[in-house]
């Protein structure tokens, strides 16, 4: 070892003009595709304005008037109306996309770490540990997700810990199965074989070989499920099993502004409408990465 | 075909079985003492050490999932802590009802779901497949629940046309095949058409894009067969796998009714859910699920059993 | 023994242990099976013997289906035999002396895709300097290498060390892989089908650098092919392969001017000539095609051979030394006293 250890104070690699790789003709293309850039400037305004929601936002979200309730769209100081609270509409639903935005994307993201490492090591590994992995998979998938976040959120009962571990639990069988398919795929490739043959060791290839090609298909896959959360996290909040009141959250807004619908029916609305767009543009952007990443199926 | 059948039986019975075992964890992944949801607030200890005889808390887990089982099977799920009734006999109602729009539902979904797929497949490319592909995105980022609620905004509250929630006078139990029961079904099974619209056209598009590319299509073409031949060859081959989709659409549509059974306050499953829930009334929550599940597991290898009998290739598989 | 560890960056890593002219690998009755469902088995490598020489190139021929890249995987220990062992320089592969992943760095392996054979996500020196950083050579000093490597193999490093494969052509990126297998300083290269994905062009190119290179560094290579031609231009000896076993293994020449089993005799009757004058009028292969799941009682080639007599299907001829060279056959004509007619008589002894 010891050459080696000399020469690598040494070593000055000259660096050579790389050429265009992967990730700049996935974006060379996402970049002609008119609709997904949309549905990406949508997300980002979205997730800016969750994030600086204290500074856009008119006023206090929590800030109840017995005098102002439930005034419609376009009242002077309330331009999205008031909520049965007299409550600002404007100012709740830029602070509700906070928690939403947040069950939409968490869950999903944890669940793509977690299903990932499941899937990939039993498709990379196969035998008896798939197996028993997808046979398990396979009992969670004879469950309608809303049905098993219903399921988990109300025997766990309500809270966003509780609604964020039954939709993380929710999104992993899925996750699981598209990684271990593509795993599966990819490991029966030669440059698998080779990299077997040139004495690497599981981990290794896994690290260098299998998950640059499996990740982008997972991850274009779990972008598909964030909409998916989102909407079963404000459907979660909206049966009480979510957040408590007063926070702002999109989907508990829906529920309390149910009975409204008989007095101010657009604003009651309004927080559904938020939900839609949101999801849609998350929809519509995964679509685009989709094509863009060149995954099929 | 026998030996595919046997297959995918032997195949399901493990999955049924991690069903319920799911099901029968549910109570006690609750958190606290399995036995605070059937105890009444002030009951006394001796009391307490009873109930938990009674109800089997003192053995062992595995233990008191067979029993359970064994119970399960013969149809017996429990007391509702709610009502005191016994919960198989208010989910069987209640299936009923859900299985009432979720039908209605997957018939106008699989319709116009087919209809919109064909047009877009058949004149790809244009401005009816984009249309048609715009309105299957829009069936899956759509809350449910929320376009209830505009339904009811819309042609309740505006127009008055129709019945903003319940089942019609007198309730379920005074059911009857009249208009003034119907129209109450017409809402929600519209607002729950939705979902398997946008995948059934979906499907249909890709199928009739697909046969369409093949070479038999011009084939038929040169042979001189008009339109209407193509037509009749396109729905032969696409209507096993549209017909497949739409069973496992019927599947999700059971479970998944629960939001919209909310809105419209229609007394199905996810009704009884809803109550559950609210009054954390365990055995019926966990009851209502395993039924719900085993609808949907039974309806997978029914369509997979039709699939295997309408197209030999399926059965290889 | 302790492996001297030898920076990798240096070619001649490992030391010759047995001296020149002595075997490089043994394999010794290798057998390999996949079970299928329903108790079949398919009998891809069946009793597998045969050495390779140092320095020497042993082509492997037969039809698709014979067992040549199962037998070649097994040889590379990608899957492990059922039964049988390797022996690599006098030392069992995988034993106590020569560990598998040591064994990996001597044996390496270029595979018929070009383009499966190539991580997409991966720049060419990238993919090529894999190899020696799992050996514990640094990643500066790997990528120096890969650059060195991707010279010999004739592709100009400034143009092409830092592009993916899927810029490439076929023939730069079989080059890449070939340089990818050198880049451990293996002392034996397993080539499988290496060429034939090939244009004809590109492929007498190819085939030029692999006998440069055997050449430069010293190489013994295993040539998997189903091209007669192209095995006949690169190889030393020849080993003829037929549902799963060895039916001949010989000198090149001798083999191709004197072929002694029948098969060996169809399979070069079907091959092209290049000479008009020279066409055969031997009856092509006849009979089923091969299927290694249930293979035939007695001699696996008799339902298919010209030749065949009753004890061709009641006895498995052993393969054995034939002549006084390094000529084996596994075929009852060749053995004295075996029951066929055509065997040599029995010599009388003194």
């Amino acid at each position: 070892m010891s050459a080696i250890a000399q020469g690598k104070a040494a070593v000055i690699v000259p660096p050579l003009a790389k050429s265009p790789g992967y990730w700049s003709g996935v974006w060379r293309r996402f970049k002609t595709d008119k609709v997904a850039v949309c549905a990406g400037l949508v997300v980002l305004a979205i997730i800016l304005m969750a994030i600086f929601a204290d500074y856009i936002a008119p006023a206090d979200p929590t800030r109840s008037s017995m005098l102002r309730r439930l005034r419609p769209i376009g009242t002077p100081g309330y331009p999205l109306g008031a909520d049965e609270l007299g409550r600002d509409m404007l100012s709740r639903l830029i602070h509700g996309a906070r928690l939403s935005l947040f069950m939409g994307v968490v869950p999903v993201f944890i669940a793509f770490i977690i299903g990932s490492v499941i899937g990939v090591a039993a498709g990379f590994f196969g035998g008896k540990f798939n197996t028993i992995t997808m046979r398990t998979v396979d009992v969670f998938y004879a469950f309608p997700s809303v049905l098993l976040a219903i399921a988990l959120s109300g025997a766990l009962g309500a809270g966003i810990t509780n609604s964020l571990l039954s939709l993380t639990i929710v999104f992993i069988p899925p996750i699981a199965r598209i990684a271990e398919s593509v795993t599966t795929q990819v490991r029966s490739m030669d440059y698998v074989e080779a990299a077997r043959a040139s004495g690497a060791n599981a981990i290794t290839i896994i690290r260098v070989h299998v998950l640059g090609n499996v990740l982008g298909p997972i991850f274009v896959y779990a972008t598909s499920l964030i909409s998916v959360s989102m909407i079963l996290a404000s459907g979660l909040s909206f049966l009480g099993l979510g957040t408590k009141p007063p926070t702002p959250e999109w989907g508990l807004m829906l529920n309390t502004l149910r009975t409204a619908i008989y007095v101010q029916p657009w604003v009651a609305a309004l927080p559904g409408a938020a939900i839609f767009i949101t999801s849609i543009s998350f929809n519509l952007l995964s679509d685009g990465l989709r094509s863009a990443m060149d995954v099929k199926g | 075909m026998l030996k595919y059948l046997a297959k995918r039986i032997l195949y399901v019975l493990p999955v049924a079985f991690g069903v319920s075992l799911f099901c029968f964890l549910l109570v006690h992944i609750a958190p606290g003492d399995p036995l605070t949801s059937v105890l009444p607030p002030d009951a006394s200890q001796a009391m307490q050490d009873e109930l938990r005889k009674i109800y089997g808390f003192d053995r062992p887990l595995p233990v008191q999932f067979g029993l359970w089982l064994l119970k399960a099977l013969q149809g017996d799920l429990g007391t509702s802590i709610a009502t005191g009734r016994p919960v198989a006999a208010e989910v069987w109602r209640a299936v009923g009802n859900t299985l009432l729009i979720a039908g209605l539902a997957t018939v106008i979904g699989f319709v116009f779901g087919c209809f919109f797929g064909f047009v877009a497949g058949y004149f790809r490319g244009s401005f009816l497949d984009k249309f048609a592909s715009m309105l299957a995105v829009l069936g899956v980022s759509v809350p449910h629940y929320w376009l209830g609620m505009v339904m009811v905004i819309v042609f309740s509250v505006q127009l008055g046309w129709l019945p903003p929630g319940g089942a019609g006078p007198g309730g379920s139990a005074a059911w009857k095949w009249d208009w003034e029961h119907v129209s109450y079904m017409i809402l929600p099974a519209i607002t729950m058409s939705v979902i398997p619209m946008g995948i059934i056209a979906r499907t249909v598009r890709a199928l009739v894009a697909d046969i369409l590319n093949q070479e038999f299509v011009p084939a038929l073409r040169a042979k001189g067969l008009m339109d209407f031949g193509v037509f009749r060859h396109v729905v032969k081959n696409a209507a096993p796998t549209a017909l497949a989709v739409m069973g496992l659409q019927l599947g999700y549509l059971l479970g998944g009714s629960i939001l919209i059974e909310t809105v419209f306050s229609w007394p199905g499953t996810g009704f009884l859910l809803g109550n559950a829930i609210f009054q954390r009334d365990l055995p019926l929550l966990q009851g209502t699920i395993l039924v719900l599940a085993m609808f949907f597991v039974g309806l997978n290898v029914l369509v997979d059993i039709l699939q295997g009998l309408l197209d030999p290739r399926v059965r290889r598989r | 023994m302790a492996h001297d560890k030898v920076d990798a960056t240096h070619h001649q890593t490992h030391p010759d242990r047995g001296g020149a002219g002595t075997p490089l690998l043994q394999a010794k009755t290798l057998t390999k099976h996949f079970p299928l469902g329903g108790g079949a088995v398919v009998r891809a490598v069946d009793g597998v013997d045969f050495a390779v020489m140092k320095g020497e190139t042993l082509g492997v021929v037969g039809e698709s289906g014979c067992g040549k890249s199962t037998t070649a995987r097994v040889v590379m220990q990608l899957i492990p035999q059922d039964k049988g062992e390797m022996l690599f320089d006098g030392e069992i592969v995988g034993g106590q002396a020569l560990t598998l992943k040591e064994y990996r760095r001597q044996a390496q392996m270029v595979f018929q895709d070009s383009y499966a054979s190539l991580n997409p996500r991966l720049t060419v020196e990238d993919s090529i300097a894999f190899g020696p950083t799992v050996h514990g050579v640094s990643k500066a000093n790997a990528i120096l290498k890969a650059r060195d490597l991707l010279e010999r193999v004739g592709l100009d490093p400034a143009r092409f060390a830092a592009r993916y494969p899927h810029e490439l052509s076929g023939g730069q990126r079989q080059r890449v892989n070939i340089a990818r297998a050198l880049a451990l300083g293996p002392r034996l290269v397993i080539l499988d089908e290496a060429v034939s994905a090939l244009d004809k062009s590109v492929e007498a190119q190819v085939l030029n650098l692999l006998a440069d290179l055997r050449e430069e560094f010293g190489l013994t290579y295993i040539f998997i092919s189903h091209d007669l031609n192209v095995v006949r231009f690169i190889s030393d000896r020849v080993m003829v392969m037929y549902l799963g076993e060895v039916v001949e293994i010989g000198p090149v020449e001798e083999l191709y001017g004197d072929p002694r089993h029948p098969y060996t005799r169809a399979l070069l009757s079907a091959m092209p000539s290049m000479d008009p004058d020279n066409r055969t009028m031997e009856a092509p292969l006849a009979g089923d095609p091969p299927n290694p799941i249930n293979p035939p009682e007695g001699c696996r080639f008799h339902p298919r051979c010209p030749q065949a007599q009753t004890v061709c299907a009641k006895v498995k001829p052993v393969l054995a030394t034939v002549g006084e060279g390094a000529r084996q056959v596994a075929c009852h004509m060749q053995v004295p006293g075996s029951g066929h007619s055509h065997a040599p008589a029995l010599e009388v002894a003194a």
